[in-house]
């Protein structure tokens, strides 16, 4: 005897949503912008599209683990597929406002969106360039004009 | 100095603009210092690797962590040379006259990529307790603000640490004889990294850079991965090695300190290579500084 058990998206949604960036942790994936879809077909196969911040990110294999588990673990879910997208491209306006907030509150991160950079995440004084090379391909480094802070901004 | 000593005591922070005594400014910069230097010394060894580390899987990660370290540096660079002590110049000047320090790991040769994994694994846990340690508690508020972000990225590594110990551990006997060798090399070094046991009134605990004494690290390190190395059925190459079964604790021994007194001067197994390559690699690499210094229409004239 087989019953078809119909889920909810929503635990499978709640359960992406709890996967945080390995290099920020407190940063959720789906605050970073790297969902796309989630879908869940009658018979518990769950397919997540994400999208990386730039395609030779070394946390993909990483964050589609944590992702695969997390999922994995929900009561009626058969087995879960993580895909990562050649298109579209990740941008800094994917970063929701809530994703923002932590990078600037628990990491000191500010963000470039097109060739405009927030505020200084300690004082709000305007960033100065200070190189366009920062520890990872998705960040460059500026100083804040007024408080001197080392600032690293999260560009794409 | 009684006065600075009872505002760090209260949770006091220190601001680069803020007055402070010389003694706190030079210990604080000496430590960021040696932190910068072994970025940059730990991301060029890294990048000696991109070319021979076996499978794309962890070519990326070698290549992401070569950018990672050196992208740390540069942010440290940046705090140290904001205390307005040394310039940024300087600080590189003096490391490659082999005047100022860089951690005794980083004085050896990855000869092979089992040696790659050792320092994934060991070395760079045992960096990473440390870093901890200090980010805690640390006084100095700018390098405890980078600390935040270095740390994140760091406990990165330790999980591709993970994957690369994992890989080889479950592989064929020969990666499985390659890791332990590598193991027989870095057990040591990954351990004196802590550095010998504190005094009693060390200015870096008691100035609030420092949060944990070097012993009581060291030590958490060894419960750690002793066990752990031992469940994948690698052996310790500490012939005293104790276990207590009334603690329940590992002893390893005793340590013999002269290998790190030796890295520290510079004369470590490596050291004169590492030093010469780094300056070379500076050397080379003037013209990118050259080219993104220059004035815009020097840019334009130039394409």
């Amino acid at each position: 005897m087989s019953t078809k058990q119909l889920i909810d998206i929503e635990p499978i949604n709640a359960a992406v949503a709890s996967v945080d960036d390995p290099e920020y942790p407190g940063l959720s994936i789906v605050d970073l912008g790297l969902v796309e879809t989630c879908n869940i077909t009658d018979d518990g196969h769950v397919t997540i599209e994400l999208v990386p911040t730039f395609t030779g990110c070394p946390a993909l294999n990483v964050i589609a683990d944590d992702v695969r588990n997390a999922v994995a673990a929900i009561n009626g879910v058969n087995d879960v597929s993580v895909n990562w997208l050649l298109s579209p491209t990740w941008t800094t306006e994917r970063v929701s406002e809530e994703g923002k907030a932590v990078l600037a509150d628990q990491f000191t991160v500010a963000v470039q969106i097109g060739s405009t950079v927030s505020g200084c995440p300690r004082c709000g004084g305007p960033l100065a360039d200070e190189s366009m090379f920062g520890p990872s391909r998705c960040r460059s480094v500026s100083r804040c004009a007024a408080c001197t802070e080392t600032i690293e901004v999260m560009r794409a | 100095m009684e006065e600075f000593e009872a505002f760090l005591n209260d949770g006091g922070i220190v601001e680069a603009p803020d007055d402070m005594p010389d003694e706190y400014r030079d210990a604080v910069f000496t430590f960021i210092e040696m932190h910068a230097n072994s970025e940059l010394m730990g991301g060029l060894t890294e990048r000696d690797w991109i070319p021979k580390t076996p499978g794309l899987r962890h070519k990326m990660s070698v290549v992401a962590k070569t950018q990672d370290e050196i992208g740390h540096g540069h942010l440290l660079y940046m705090v140290a040379a904001d205390m307005g002590v040394k310039t940024r110049t300087e600080m590189l000047e003096d490391l490659f006259d082999g005047k100022s320090r860089f951690h005794n790991v980083f004085h050896y040769q990855a000869k092979t990529w089992g040696d790659q994994v050792a320092i994934a694994f060991l070395v760079d846990a045992a960096a990473l307790a440390s870093q901890q340690a200090v980010f805690k508690n640390c006084s100095y508020g700018p390098y405890r603000r980078i600390l935040k972000r270095i740390i994140s990225e760091e406990g990165f590594h330790m999980r591709l640490g993970e994957d690369r110990m994992m890989r080889i551990a479950n592989g064929s006997q020969v990666q499985r004889d390659l890791f332990q060798d590598a193991i027989n090399r870095w057990f040591w070094p990954s351990l004196q990294l802590f550095g010998p046991d504190s005094k009693p009134n060390d200015k870096l605990l008691r100035w609030h850079i420092k949060s944990e004494r070097n012993e009581v690290l060291r030590d958490a390190w060894v419960q750690k991965f002793v066990p752990l190395l031992q469940s994948y059925g690698f052996t310790i190459p500490a012939p005293d090695m104790k276990f207590d079964e009334t603690t329940n604790r590992w002893d390893v021994g005793p340590i013999d300190w002269e290998p790190l007194k030796a890295t520290l001067a510079q004369g470590g197994p490596d050291s004169a290579r590492r030093i010469s390559e780094a300056l070379s690699n500076w050397q080379q690499t003037a013209w990118v500084r050259e080219a993104l210094d220059a004035p815009a229409p020097e840019i334009a004239a130039m394409t």
